[in-house]
C-alpha cells in the first residue's frame, strides 16, 4: 500500500505521461496525460504500438524508438532518447523518453513503464543542432557508430569508427572480411557476439582486442543491440566501438603490479612467519634451558645440560644460514642474465650430485629440443634443477627407482620447465596450499628440512615467474615452471 | 612435590623443547609417565584407537599440543581429536603450547572449547609446576 502511494506521488511530481507494458499479450495502456500532452482524446487514437510508429511519432524517430522500445520489452534494457510526436493541432513536441531507470531508488514498479517528459524548447534553439553534439561527442570520446544490415548483407561505419580503426574516409567496411577486424585471440568471441545478437537478439558490452588496417591491435569496448522492423523480426545490428586501449593497458599493468603486490606480501608474510616461529622456537629452548641449569643443583647434570647450548646454537645458526639465502635471492635478482643452455646447466647439477644419483639408480631424462636455452640467472637454473631434482630422489618411492623427466617447451609465446618423477607424490588434497611453505613437510622422512621448494619458489618469482604442481599419492609429482 | 599426575602427552616436533620438558618433569617429578607425539597425525592415530579402549589408563590427563607441526598440524589435530573425544574414557586437559604469538592464533585457541589453556612458549618451569598441581578430572 505505501509502495502504491509513494508511487503515485512520484508520478505526480514526473508531471509526464506514460505507457504501462503488460504482457500475454503484449499491449500498451497510454497514462490519462499522455493523452493530454498531444491533445487527443482516447477516441481519436488506437493505444498500440503500431499506431503510434505509423501515425505519431516523427519519421526521423521511428528506427531508433522501435529498437529501443522492442529492447525495453524484450530484454529489459533500458534506454533514453528524445523523440517528436504529432499533436493534435498538426505540429511536433519533443519529448524525452525514459524508462523505469527513471524512478527514484526506492520506488520500485513490477510493470515496465516508458515516461514521456515534455521538452519546451527555446525559441532560436534548434533540434538539427543534435547532429553537431553527436560528432562532437563521438570524437571527444573516441565512440564510433555502425550499423550492420543484414537485409543489404553491408556494413556501415560512421567517420569516427574509421578514424579509431585507421581506415581512410572512403573505406566501405565489408561483411565478408569482418573477422578481420578483430584481433585472432579476438575472433570466436566477436563471433559468438553477433551471432546471439542476430540470432536471439542478446544485446552485448564487451571489452575486445581489435586489429586496425595499419595492424595495430588496440583494446575497444563494444557494444551492440538488434534492431527490429515492423514484424519485430531482427533485421541487424546497431552499435559502438569505443577506443580504451589507454584504460584497458592501464588496468592490465595496474592488474601485473597488483599480482606482484600480492606475491611481494605472502612472502613478506613468509618471513614474518619465520621470524616469530622459528627463531622464538630456539630462543624459547635456550630459556627453558637456561631456566633448568639455573634450577638444577647437581654440578655434572649442569655440564651435560650446558651441552644441549651447542645443540640450540647449531639449529638457530641453521635458521639463519636459511633466512641469509632468501635475502641474498632478493638482493641477487638485479644480477645479469645470461643466455645460458638447459643441457649445460643440468650437466652441471647432476655431476655435483653424481654419486646420489647413482648410489639411488636414478635415471634422469631430459630432452630440451623445442627450448634450448634461456635469459636467466645461471646460479637461479642449477639451484632450481638442483632443488627439483634432490627433491624426487629424496621423495622417491619405496617400490621402485627413482626415474625424473625433465623437458623445455614453448606454449602462448611463454617458456616452460617441467620436472616429472615417479616419487611418492603429495597428497594435494591436504597439502595444496603448503607446498611452497617455509619448513612445510609432507612426509615422514627424518631429512626432510622444507626450504628448498621454498627457495625455489622464492628464486622463480624474483624473476617474474611462477610455479605450480601437479601430484598424486604413489603416482608422482610435476612441477612445472613458467619462466 | 609428589606427583598426582600419572600421564601427560606432549605433541610438537621440536626434539629439543621436549627433552627439555622431559627432564624439568623428571627433575620436578611432575608426573609418572610421558608419551611424545612428533605430529599431529601420530598422536590423532593414539587416540583413535583408544577410543575402543576401555582402559583409562592410557588417557593422558594433560595434553601440551604445539601449533605449527609438519604432516599434521595442531589445528588439525584439534578437529580430529574433538570429533571423537566424547569416545574417549576420560578427558584430558588440553593445552595449545606454540611459540606463535599471533593474536589469530592465540584467539583461535581459546575460541575452542577443548582447549583448557594457550600457553606462549618459552615456558617456564613455575608455568608447569602449576599446570601439573592442577586438580584435573
Amino acid at each position: 500500500m505505501l509502495q502504491n502511494e509513494l508511487f503515485n506521488n512520484v508520478i505526480r511530481d514526473f508531471n509526464a505521461g506514460y505507457w504501462e507494458l503488460h504482457t500475454n499479450p503484449d499491449t500498451e495502456i497510454w497514462s490519462l496525460k499522455f493523452y493530454e500532452q498531444i491533445g487527443f482524446s482516447s477516441k481519436d487514437l488506437k493505444a498500440t504500438l503500431a499506431y503510434f510508429l505509423e501515425h505519431l511519432i516523427h519519421k526521423d524517430d521511428i528506427e531508433v524508438f522501435r529498437d529501443n522500445f522492442l529492447n525495453y520489452r524484450k530484454n529489459t534494457i533500458h534506454f533514453k532518447q528524445h523523440i517528436k510526436i504529432l499533436t493534435k493541432s498538426g505540429t511536433y513536441k519533443l519529448f524525452r523518453c525514459a524508462t523505469n531507470n527513471e524512478l527514484p531508488v526506492n520506488i520500485k514498479s513490477e510493470t515496465k513503464l516508458v515516461f514521456f517528459f515534455e521538452i519546451k524548447l527555446e525559441p532560436n534553439q534548434d533540434i538539427t543542432k543534435d547532429n553537431f553534439y553527436y560528432k562532437e561527442t563521438a570524437q571527444m570520446t573516441a565512440t564510433g557508430s555502425w550499423y550492420v544490415d543484414f537485409q543489404e548483407k553491408k556494413s556501415f561505419w560512421d567517420f569516427e569508427t574509421r578514424r579509431i580503426l585507421e581506415y581512410p574516409d572512403d573505406y566501405l567496411p565489408s561483411l565478408k572480411d569482418s573477422a578481420n577486424y578483430y584481433a585472432a585471440d579476438s575472433r570466436q568471441q566477436a563471433a559468438d557476439l553477433f551471432f546471439n545478437c542476430a540470432m536471439v537478439g542478446t544485446p552485448f558490452n564487451t571489452e575486445i582486442k581489435m586489429v586496425t588496417a595499419n595492424q595495430r591491435i588496440f583494446w575497444v569496448r563494444a557494444i551492440g543491440k538488434p534492431v527490429y522492423n515492423e514484424n519485430k523480426e531482427i533485421i541487424g545490428i546497431r552499435g559502438v566501438f569505443q577506443d580504451i586501449d589507454e584504460i584497458k593497458k592501464k588496468e592490465i599493468r595496474l592488474q601485473r603490479s597488483m599480482d606482484i603486490i600480492t606475491s611481494q606480501n605472502s612472502r613478506l608474510f613468509n618471513f614474518a612467519h619465520i621470524v616469530s616461529h622459528n627463531l622464538r622456537s630456539h630462543t624459547s629452548n635456550l630459556s627453558l634451558l637456561v631456566q633448568l641449569i639455573e634450577d638444577i643443583d647437581n654440578p655434572e647434570e649442569k655440564i651435560e645440560l650446558v651441552n644441549e647450548v651447542k645443540q640450540i646454537s647449531y639449529s638457530l645458526n641453521t635458521t639463519i644460514e636459511h633466512l641469509n639465502e632468501i635475502v641474498a635471492i632478493h638482493t641477487n635478482k638485479d644480477q645479469e642474465r645470461k643466455k645460458i643452455r638447459f643441457q649445460d646447466s643440468l650437466d652441471l647439477v647432476t655431476s655435483g650430485i653424481g654419486q646420489m644419483i647413482a648410489y639411488s639408480k636414478t635415471t634422469i631424462k631430459s630432452d630440451f629440443t623445442k627450448l634450448e636455452e634461456i635469459d636467466y640467472i645461471p646460479a637461479y637454473l642449477e639451484s632450481i634443477l638442483l632443488n627439483l631434482i634432490t627433491n624426487a630422489i629424496k621423495y622417491k618411492h619405496t617400490d621402485r627407482d627413482p626415474v625424473i623427466h625433465i623437458k623445455t617447451y614453448i606454449k602462448d609465446n611463454h617458456k616452460y620447465l617441467e620436472v616429472i618423477d615417479n616419487g611418492k607424490g603429495i597428497d594435494m588434497k591436504l597439502f595444496k596450499d603448503k607446498v611452497f611453505g617455509m619448513y612445510k613437510t609432507f612426509h615422514y622422512n627424518k631429512d626432510a628440512v622444507g626450504i628448498g621448494l621454498f627457495l625455489t619458489k622464492n628464486q622463480v618469482e624474483s624473476l617474474n615467474g611462477t610455479i605450480a604442481v601437479e601430484s598424486e599419492v604413489d603416482a608422482g609429482t610435476k612441477f612445472i615452471i613458467e619462466f | 612435590m609428589s606427583s598426582t599426575i600419572s600421564l601427560a602427552c606432549i605433541i610438537d616436533d621440536d626434539t629439543m623443547y621436549v627433552s627439555l620438558i622431559r627432564r624439568i618433569i623428571l627433575a620436578k617429578n611432575l608426573c609418572q609417565n610421558l608419551m611424545v607425539f612428533h605430529n599431529g597425525k601420530s598422536a590423532f592415530d593414539y587416540f583413535q584407537v583408544m577410543t575402543s579402549s576401555i582402559d583409562e589408563k592410557n588417557i593422558p590427563e594433560i595434553i601440551f599440543l604445539d601449533i605449527n607441526m609438519p604432516v599434521m598440524n595442531g589445528w588439525e589435530f584439534l578437529e580430529r581429536y574433538t570429533s571423537i573425544e566424547n569416545k574417549l574414557k576420560k578427558a584430558s586437559a588440553l593445552y595449545v603450547v606454540s611459540s606463535s604469538i599471533n593474536p589469530v592464533d592465540i584467539n583461535r585457541a581459546k575460541n575452542n572449547n577443548a582447549v583448557k589453556d594457550y600457553i606462549v612458549k618459552p615456558v617456564t618451569i613455575a608455568d608447569l609446576e602449576s599446570i601439573f598441581s592442577r586438580k584435573h578430572n
